[in-house]
């Protein structure tokens, strides 16, 4: 029996060598199901969609699907472990035809040649062309010169704030610089105990960063030079410190819901979000129709910029129907797409030409119409997840846990450098 | 058993109930969720028992859900991984009731799959399967959680407190090992047997991760899944996904409620079968 | 009179399956702890380099590391007792009471263990929650006069919070295992005791817990090894915050492996972590022997 067991664990280990060289090899390997299409004519696109892409975009491929005769095997992959998928897509090298790809992934799915080159097809589709979409998400297709997807819905942020409330402290519009909002926020904060103005968000990794560039901060120059603990960087941090430290907004994560916060007394009766959670407030702070509304980030010193998010669609580098693919994209992307993707899912369209559809000429919608003009997505550089990550501790070591806001900082700004070198 | 007189058993039973009620709120708290609005759920007052009684979320659910392909799915994937339950109680009495060259090394090495993370082996597992090309099939989805260490270990520690005496009456008789183990061993281990079976069936009934990691096609995903699938971006729909988990956890009840039985029975080794 | 062969043919299968799905997976992490594997090393194996001990070194001065290293230790010396001793009275009670309404309260423990994670968080950040006027908890403390406390937010509390949620969770498995051992231990013993004279007290302390033995042992060391990769309670209530105060070295590793991609580091500090259990593991099968000696 001796020699049985001793016969397993070889064929183990040559299991696990065979499996280790074959990933190796297995980029020129044929992709299995991709591949079962004859010469030049596809049935059958594979597309992966995040969140629930039956609800979401069915319609979007039965018409496509209609007019081609092209099958779309759709799969849908959970927000929550879309990253762990994507990941084991990159390892065994077989991923889907059409990939919705959060704008932060790009870098570093693009960095592991995960992501196939669409840049001919940018630029001859006249459809697909740069100038077609809002800036702040094409930058995130953009890496070193080539385009590696072309942007489906969009996101950024506004100043969520309670009519009135604010009416009552003199600012019936809402604030529209960083004085007024401080000073609004002072006001409401002595409303009573428990009570305050302003949510400054701890775990949101790009909410330091967004003031920062109001306040003119680079972040990052085009030389690869973290600008950290510059003096633009340093004020703006300063600048939401008072915040916390003057009682204007909660210190501490208050363990609520929108609706509890923002609804009935108006806890925190302002706060910086994306389009998503205006059907938050319809559908379940009901108690506060009338009462709230949405505005353009207050002005910084230097402008009011705010963060682009959203996600694009790509081509998986193992896909041999590129072709076939990126004419799933354009459908996809066409203006009768993006708006039934709109019905389903408030998500806001990346391509500008769209925005002349009447669902987008209401008032509420019309505000991220006008501060997509003034926004822009994270460094797309694949270091970004890590730097986000170094935030949020920073952040917070400054803003609870008295950590001396220049010293931190210069900290913060010399690990950041040192991941990009 | 302890002979406890009407009057302990009361008190007993009172500081049962008083715990017992504190721990089971959140269980409550699911199920009743699941009949309430999403607007209620966070809204500022809370409420155990709905306002308003609703089945909406039950009917969004099995209109949105593919959920018949799922429902099969699931249980698919739960019978088989019974088949595990076996591997483990045989591994367990061999560990328990021989002595061989190697145990102690081996028996180890059983233990210290129990402590390597999980995420860490996800990547690798992963490319193996891919190798032998088990994506995209019921197998794949399985194998990779069939036997586990816990198990293999509940059962040695188990199958250690019979005593040797049942095994070797039998063997005097003529019976092979293979007999000595299931008309012997696994009859004796039911209160263990019933443990494991909860613990595997939950196991399969909720397996998440290897469905959708191993599946390329939607074809092959469980109720999890779909029930993760539920959850948005930036926001998510609580009374959907509680529905959704109240719906999931009534199969886990009925096998609790029914296996609870056999580890109630137990076996009587006075009797000396 | 026993097979020499039979043994192996018994945990043969269970072996194999745990040698390709487990100890392959243990080598490969450790060969790829000694390299730079990142995302795109995953992809192109030419990308990735052979930096020898660099992860190490740079890991056991990496504060974060520490800090989740010491929490985690905090987790099992708070956790694993209150378990231990919380889910074998609960099952020795229900013994006690033996009927049907006993007997549902095993159904009653163990739920904690089959309720919805999302529901688990849901209803635990509201007990939680540090407003006197909404968290569950905080409400009770006021009426004596306490508080409010800051379960989640308050940096030396956070950790005993997610303790708490923790060993609410882990009490209904264990209560099971030793309520099936419960059911070996033979009347007969009790009888005698109880002819000797022996109390209610006395027949627990001498019978029940001595024969609760094995059980104990089992569910000492599984308990210790879960716990030492704590994970889940961190991961959907606090995501380790706030100041790291509840970070553990499962969430490190899986933050760096698979939220940064930095596959090479995460694999340096998981097998740190293998090594650990498995002292602490042998550490008690050597109690265990000296025990039985």
């Amino acid at each position: 029996m001796n020699s049985k067991f001793s016969k397993l664990l070889k064929g183990s280990a040559m299991l696990a060598t065979l499996s280790l060289l074959g990933a190796c090899g297995s980029d020129d390997a044929d992709t299995g199901e991709n591949s079962e299409g004859t010469e030049g004519s596809v049935d059958e696109l594979s597309v992966w969609i995040m969140g629930d892409g039956n609800e979401q975009a069915q319609g979007i491929f039965d018409a496509y699907t209609e007019e081609t005769g092209i099958d779309i095997n759709l799969q849908s992959i959970p927000w929550s472990s879309a990253h762990d998928r994507l990941l084991t897509a990159v390892a065994s090298g077989e991923g889907p035809d059409v990939v919705q790809m959060g704008s932060s992934y790009m870098a570093e799915f693009t960095d592991a040649g995960a992501l196939a080159d669409l840049t001919e097809y940018v630029e001859s589709n006249d459809a697909l062309s740069a100038d077609k979409f809002y800036e702040g998400n094409i930058n995130t297709t953009e890496i070193d010169g080539s385009y590696y997807g072309i942007p489906w819905y969009t996101e950024t942020r506004a100043l969520y704030y309670r009519t009135d409330l604010l009416e009552e402290v003199g600012y019936p519009e809402g604030p529209s610089t960083w004085e007024e909002l401080y000073d609004a926020s002072m006001q409401l904060s002595e409303r009573g105990e428990d009570m305050y103005g302003f949510d400054i968000n701890f775990q949101e990794q790009t909410f330091g960063f967004m003031f920062a560039r109001q306040n003119g901060s680079e972040l990052i120059t085009e030389d690869g030079e973290a600008v950290l603990n510059e003096p633009e960087f340093v004020e703006a941090i300063e600048y939401l410190k008072q915040f916390t430290d003057n009682g204007a907004s909660p210190s501490q994560d208050l363990g609520l819901e929108l609706s509890q916060t923002f609804g009935g007394d108006g806890v925190v009766p302002m706060f910086i979000s994306g389009p998503w959670s205006m059907t938050n407030i319809n559908n379940e702070t009901t108690d506060i129709e009338g009462k709230w509304s949405v505005r353009t980030l207050p002005e910084g010193p230097e402008n009011n910029m705010s963060n682009t998010g959203g996600a694009n669609l790509s081509v998986w580098s193992s896909s041999e129907n590129v072709e076939e693919a990126v004419d799933l994209i354009e459908h996809m992307t066409s203006t009768e797409s993006l708006l039934t993707y709109y019905e389903n899912t408030s998500s806001l369209p990346a391509r500008m030409e769209t925005w002349e559809e009447e669902p987008f000429q209401d008032e509420l919608i019309q505000v991220f119409g006008e501060q997509l003009e003034s926004s822009e997505h994270m460094p797309v550089i694949e270091e970004w997840a890590s730097i986000s990550q170094s935030y949020l501790s920073t952040f917070e070591s400054i803003m609870i846990g008295g950590a001396d806001t220049q010293e931190a900082l210069d900290n913060f700004n010399a690990e950041v450098q040192s991941m990009l070198d | 058993m302890i002979n406890v007189d009407k009057k302990t058993k009361l008190v007993i039973g009172i500081v049962l109930a008083v715990w017992g009620a504190m721990t089971i709120v959140p269980f409550f708290w699911m199920i009743l969720a699941a009949f309430k609005t999403n607007a209620e759920i966070v809204a500022v007052d809370q409420n155990l028992l709905p306002e308003q009684w609703t089945f909406e979320n039950f009917s969004i659910l099995f209109e949105r859900l593919n959920f018949d392909v799922y429902f099969i799915n699931t249980v698919i994937i739960t019978v088989l991984s019974f088949i595990g339950l076996f591997l483990n109680a045989m591994a367990g009495f061999a560990f328990a009731h021989y002595d061989f060259k190697g145990k102690e090394f081996l028996f180890l090495m059983v233990l210290a799959t129990m402590m390597i993370p999980g995420q860490v082996t996800m990547i690798p597992v992963y490319l193996i399967l891919n190798q032998i090309g088990l994506t995209n099939t019921y197998l794949g989805i399985v194998l990779p959680s069939l036997t586990s260490a816990f198990g293999i270990f509940l059962f040695r520690q188990f199958f250690s407190s019979i005593s040797e005496e049942f095994f070797e009456a039998a063997r005097l008789d003529g019976a092979s090992e293979f007999y000595v183990f299931f008309r012997v061993a696994l009859p004796l281990s039911t209160p263990i047997l019933a443990v494991q079976g909860i613990l595997t069936f939950i196991g399969g009934w909720n397996s998440f991760l290897w469905p959708l990691i191993i599946a390329n096609d939607q074809r092959y995903y469980t109720l999890s899944v779909g029930l993760q699938l539920l959850q948005g971006q930036h926001a998510s729909n609580h009374a959907l996904q509680m529905a959704g988990a109240a719906f999931m956890v009534i199969p886990i009840l009925i096998i609790f409620i029914a296996l609870q039985k056999y580890i109630l029975t137990g076996f009587d080794i006075s009797g000396g079968k | 009179m026993k097979s020499k062969k039979a043994p192996y043919f018994f945990i043969a299968p269970a072996l194999f399956l745990l040698l390709v799905f487990s100890i392959i997976p243990i080598f490969l992490a450790l060969f790829i702890s000694f390299t730079d594997m990142s995302l795109a090393g995953l992809a192109d194996y030419s990308r990735v380099s052979f930096i020898g001990m660099e992860n190490y070194s740079t890991i056991i001065n990496d504060q974060v590391f520490i800090k989740s290293i010491q929490n985690t230790l905090f987790y099992v010396v708070f956790g694993v007792p209150l378990v231990i001793l919380f889910s074998m009275t609960i099952a020795i009670l229900i013994k006690l009471g033996d009927n049907k309404f006993f007997s549902m309260m095993r159904v009653v423990f163990y739920s904690p263990s089959i309720t919805n994670i999302v529901a688990v968080a849901l209803v635990w950040t509201f007990l939680f929650n540090p407003s006197q006027h909404i968290g569950l908890l905080n409400q009770f403390l006021a009426w004596f006069g306490v508080g409010p406390v800051g379960w989640l937010t308050d940096t030396d509390i956070s950790k005993i919070s997610l303790g708490i949620l923790a060993v609410w969770r882990a009490i209904g498995i264990n209560m099971l295992i030793f309520s099936a051992a419960l059911q070996s231990i033979p009347d007969s013993m009790y009888e005698a005791a109880e002819l000797d004279g022996a109390n209610r007290w006395q027949q627990i302390w001498r019978i029940t817990i001595p024969q609760l033995k094995f059980s104990t042992f089992f569910v000492v060391v599984t308990t210790i090894i879960g716990w030492l990769q704590f994970f889940e309670e961190p991961f959907v209530m606090t995501d380790g915050g706030p100041l790291n105060s509840t970070i553990s070295v499962a969430l490190f590793i899986y933050r760096n492996g698979f939220q940064l991609n930095n596959f090479g580091y995460a694999a340096a500090g998981s097998l740190l972590l293998f090594i650990a259990i498995i002292i602490a593991t042998l550490v008690q099968f050597r109690i265990q022997k000296i025990d039985n000696k």
